[in-house]
């Protein structure tokens, strides 16, 4: 347990009388691909929002490689290494391809905050280096001139995607990365997602169990806010109390 | 543009010249009075700004220049008809010109960002405020109480202008009216369920563009009338709208933007502040409700009743 | 080069300018006010058209700034009257004061934004206004010579005027002072330092917070610092477009910290044209001309200059320059069909 790369000890998230999440202790090991699953509202996407520092806990403990990163926001989060891809793609829709992973990669390069009022970023070569070894890992090279508004919407959640790897990140959240794509978007995604759990630690929101059992390493069930169980995917296709938290839910495919 | 006329001439940074405890009493009530009035002016305007806010998303810094239309109209036809003909046609003719402005020009601002709205309105309240003052001229203008009214009213603890009571009684009865309004007629449900969701009140098949056109010429109105009304009290030129209009977003911000309650106790408040202020330090008496509105937003941006949802960095 | 084509044609336009506006009623104090409050203006649009932020307090910067400037000259070093004090001294308290102002005001989002900076500026007009001792409150300060200009050896008397020499319908030579020179060369400056941080490091992350601040967030920029420099900058620049002011008037009153002059500065940057580099200067110039020249003509003037401002807002929200490139006919029906963004959580 101490060498998990990201903990948490109580986590919750309460909005008003509304405990989004509670009492979450959670730990994944460094290299790991956990699938975090749950039926609709049980709070998957506010924990990952706690993770990456969207919003702030009101209970409990973050910890990151051993370091206590509860009252850091986002900006701090992203710099030590946890990135996010969002659920509905988040981008600079008026930029290129290309600059919006630049962009990522100049925050890596360049920190928090720089006040260089002279000189252009592209004198930092890491940056173009980066942005295109991102783009290439999502396959999207070849589009990098193209204004990223004008994507589909498959490619826009692979570029959501090449923008979190341009951070170059140790823990990347994956928030239902295959949401809304084509079969044959998803069979590239799963391939995608899988090279990329070889070089870093994967925390993974989805809906699709195929795909889920067939690439996790390890599964956290939330239900209610709360950790419903945990265990391999195969402990987890039997595990009576999951199988109920799901009649009555959304999911696709079977357990 | 610097706000409503100071709170009379004193040394600035020093104690009234009577500083012991007995003057400050004695001119208490006056000026708790005066709080008041002041106060129910601020609440009047503040109403319609922050309905329409929480309405209409939309922020609009014309709002002062109902204000001054209401005043100029009101005393133009006071002028000649009488005081009563004036606060009728005074409200009549600044919501009717707000109905102008919305179809004309304010309507395709709704959806923009925050930044546009407050450029667009911020233009039309100029060139409202130099129309008025190429019309009527730069100088500052008041109007005559009727006689019936001039007369000081004894109190008890206090002597106070008649016609200054007269007015806060008729603007609590009207606040009392929309609030009604508000509350218990089919317009005044839209109104106050399109605040929370006006999305939803649309798909509900809420005619929210007709109650919307209501809720903007409403605000104006009371705008107008109050402006029309308070001729007598705090006289009136051409900057008058920026005049009032600054304070009242200090009242919107301490009450809480989109809030009924909030706009008339943010409005009290804010009255009672400068009013109290000028008894001990005169000279802070405009810098205090700017204080206030920092502090608000910087410690609970929502204001006092807002809701709690509120853009923060 | 294209830098050294950029300053050149600059430069070259700077000069040109006071006498190019001769033939239609201009003049050389005119050139040397507009370029003056020009500076303010292109630090509001570093604010607002790059930033995204909506301030409508630059005044409480502006006035300060004359405030400090004339006061070093006349109270604070009565002895030892000392041009660059002054305008140091301005601009090191204006700066202080942006920062310290900023970090408050950064926190905030649009209309909330826009009423803290109100809230500032009018506690700041109030203060000046009541402070008699030090300010003179109502009367503001007066008849406070400017310090001669040290230059090395030299000390130049910023009023004298330049040699007489007809200029047939562009008036005289004598016409301008020296102090237009120097506010030039500092335009000039302003201008350099503009452009370059434009497309700068600085400029380009501050454009994208602009554009997705959620996602900047998250790609690791802090975005409150880049809205907080970019604060401090406009405000620096207002102080010191205040400073340059008072001493060129030689006098300053409380008007100069008013929402009416926060206002103008709005005014001159969205005429001119947001998000462009000389679209401040020259809106700045139009809406001067339109008060200085087309004042004597009708009374219509601030009418006319208000809906100006409410035409361009409506049909050209890239200004006069935003419409006349081809980037800024995209902004304006992008703009046609804006949406508000999502508030950030």
């Amino acid at each position: 347990m101490s060498d998990a790369i990201l903990e948490t000890t109580g986590l919750g998230k309460r909005f008003g009388a509304f405990a989004a999440n509670s009492d979450i202790d959670f730990s994944v090991q460094e290299g790991e691909l956990r699938a975090v699953i749950g039926p609709n509202g049980a709070g998957k996407t506010t924990f990952f929002n706690l993770l990456a520092g969207v919003t702030q806990a009101t209970d409990g403990e973050i910890r990151f490689r051993g370091e206590r990163i509860t009252p850091l926001r986002a900006p701090r989060r992203v710099a030590r290494g946890i990135a996010k891809a969002f659920q509905t793609a988040n981008i600079y829709p008026s930029e290129t391809v290309l600059q919006n992973c630049r962009l990522a990669a100049l925050a890596r390069v360049s920190g928090l905050f720089a006040f260089e009022v002279f000189r252009s970023s592209r004198r930092l070569v890491d940056v173009d280096g980066i942005a295109h070894e991102a783009l290439e890992l999502v396959e999207l090279e070849p589009l990098a001139g193209v204004r990223a508004g004008d994507l589909s919407h498959g490619d826009k959640k692979r570029l959501d995607i090449a923008v979190a790897l341009a951070t170059k990140p140790r823990v990347l959240l994956l928030d239902e990365p295959v949401a809304g794509m084509s079969l044959d978007e998803v069979r590239k995604t799963d391939g995608l997602i899988r090279g990329l759990a070889k070089r870093m630690t994967v925390l993974l929101i989805e809906h699709d169990m195929t795909m889920i059992m067939g690439i996790s390493d390890s599964i956290t069930v939330l239900h209610q806010g709360k950790i419903l169980a945990e265990g391999t995917p195969a402990e987890i296709r039997a595990n009576a109390r999951v199988q109920e938290a799901y009649l009555g839910g959304h999911t696709e495919g079977h357990l | 543009m610097q706000g409503p006329a100071p709170l009379r001439g004193r040394p600035p940074f020093a104690l009234p010249e009577d500083s012991t405890i007995d003057a400050i009493l004695s001119q208490l009530p006056g000026q708790l009075l005066d709080g008041f009035v002041r106060g129910l002016v601020y609440v009047a305007i503040a109403l319609g700004l922050t309905i329409v806010f929480g309405m209409l998303r939309l922020v609009n810094f014309a709002h002062g220049a109902f204000y001054a239309i209401g005043a100029y109209v009101g005393l133009v036809v006071a002028e000649r008809y009488g005081l009563a003909a004036g606060l009728i046609v005074a409200p009549l003719a600044v919501a009717l010109f707000a109905v102008v402005f919305d179809r004309v020009l304010l309507r395709f601002f709704y959806d923009k960002e925050p930044t546009a709205q407050i450029l667009v309105t911020f233009g039309v309240a100029l060139v409202v405020q130099e129309s008025l003052r190429l019309y009527f001229g730069g100088t500052t203008r008041s109007f005559p109480i009727p006689a019936a009214l001039s007369v000081p009213v004894n109190l008890g603890f206090t002597q106070y202008p008649a016609y200054r009571l007269a007015f806060a009684v008729g603007i609590v009865a009207i606040v009392l009216l929309v609030w009604l309004f508000i509350q218990y007629t089919s317009y005044g449900l839209i109104v106050r369920a399109g605040i929370r969701d006006r999305t939803m009140v649309q798909l509900l098949g809420g005619n929210v563009a007709l109650a919307s056109t209501i809720v903007f010429a409403l605000g104006a109105g009371l705008a107008g009338l109050v402006g029309a009304a308070a001729s007598p009290i705090y006289s009136v030129d051409p900057d008058t709208g920026f005049s009032f209009l600054v304070p009242s977003f200090v009242v919107v911000v301490i009450g809480g933007l989109g809030s009924f309650w909030g706009a008339v106790i943010g409005g009290l408040i804010v009255g009672e502040l400068q009013s109290l202020t000028t008894l001990v330090l005169p000279a802070a008496s405009d810098v205090v409700i700017y204080v206030a509105m920092a502090l608000v937003l910087l410690v609970r941006p929502s204001g006092l009743l807002g809701e709690s949802e509120v853009i923060r960095g | 080069m294209k830098a050294l084509r950029f300053y050149a044609l600059t430069a070259l336009g700077l000069a040109l300018f006071p006498f190019a506006i001769h033939p239609i009623g201009g003049y050389g104090g005119l050139a040397t006010q507009i370029l003056i409050a020009g500076i303010a203006s292109i630090g509001f649009n570093l604010l607002l058209g790059y930033a995204g932020l909506l301030s409508y307090g630059q005044a409480m910067f502006y006035g300060v700034g004359g405030y400090v400037a004339l006061l070093t000259v006349s109270r604070f070093f009565p002895q030892f009257p000392n041009f660059w004090l002054a305008i140091a001294l301005a601009v090191a308290f204006v700066t202080l004061m942006a920062f310290v102002i900023g970090t408050l005001v950064v926190r905030l989002y649009g209309i909330y934004f826009a009423l803290l900076t109100l809230a500032f500026a009018q506690m700041f007009f109030f203060i000046v206004f009541k402070w008699r001792d030090l300010t003179q409150g109502d009367d503001g300060l007066q008849g406070i010579a400017s310090p001669p200009l040290a230059l090395g050896p030299w000390s130049i008397d910023l009023t004298t005027s330049f040699p007489a020499f007809d200029l047939g319908p562009f008036g005289n030579l004598s016409d301008l002072h020296y102090w237009y020179a120097f506010v030039a060369i500092v335009m000039l400056a302003v201008l350099g330092f503009m452009r370059s941080l434009v497309s700068s490091q600085f400029g380009e992350i501050l454009t994208a917070i602009r554009e997705n601040e959620e996602r900047s967030a998250l790609v690791g920029f802090d975005p409150r610092r880049y809205k907080l420099a970019a604060f401090v900058i406009a405000g620096t620049l207002a102080g010191l477009s205040g400073a340059l002011r008072g001493l060129y008037e030689t006098s300053i009153a409380p008007d100069a910290l008013t929402v009416e002059t926060s206002g103008n500065f709005v005014i001159y940057t969205v005429i001119g044209g947001v998000k462009t580099l000389f679209g401040p200067l020259v809106g700045t110039g139009l809406v001067m001309y339109l008060q200085n020249v087309i004042s004597a003509k009708t009374d219509a003037w601030r009418l006319i200059e208000g809906i100006l401002f409410v035409a361009v807002i409506v049909f050209l929200p890239g200004g006069v320059l935003g419409t006349f490139s081809r980037k800024g006919a995209r902004t304006v029906l992008a703009r046609a069909v804006r949406v508000r963004p999502e508030s950030v959580p």
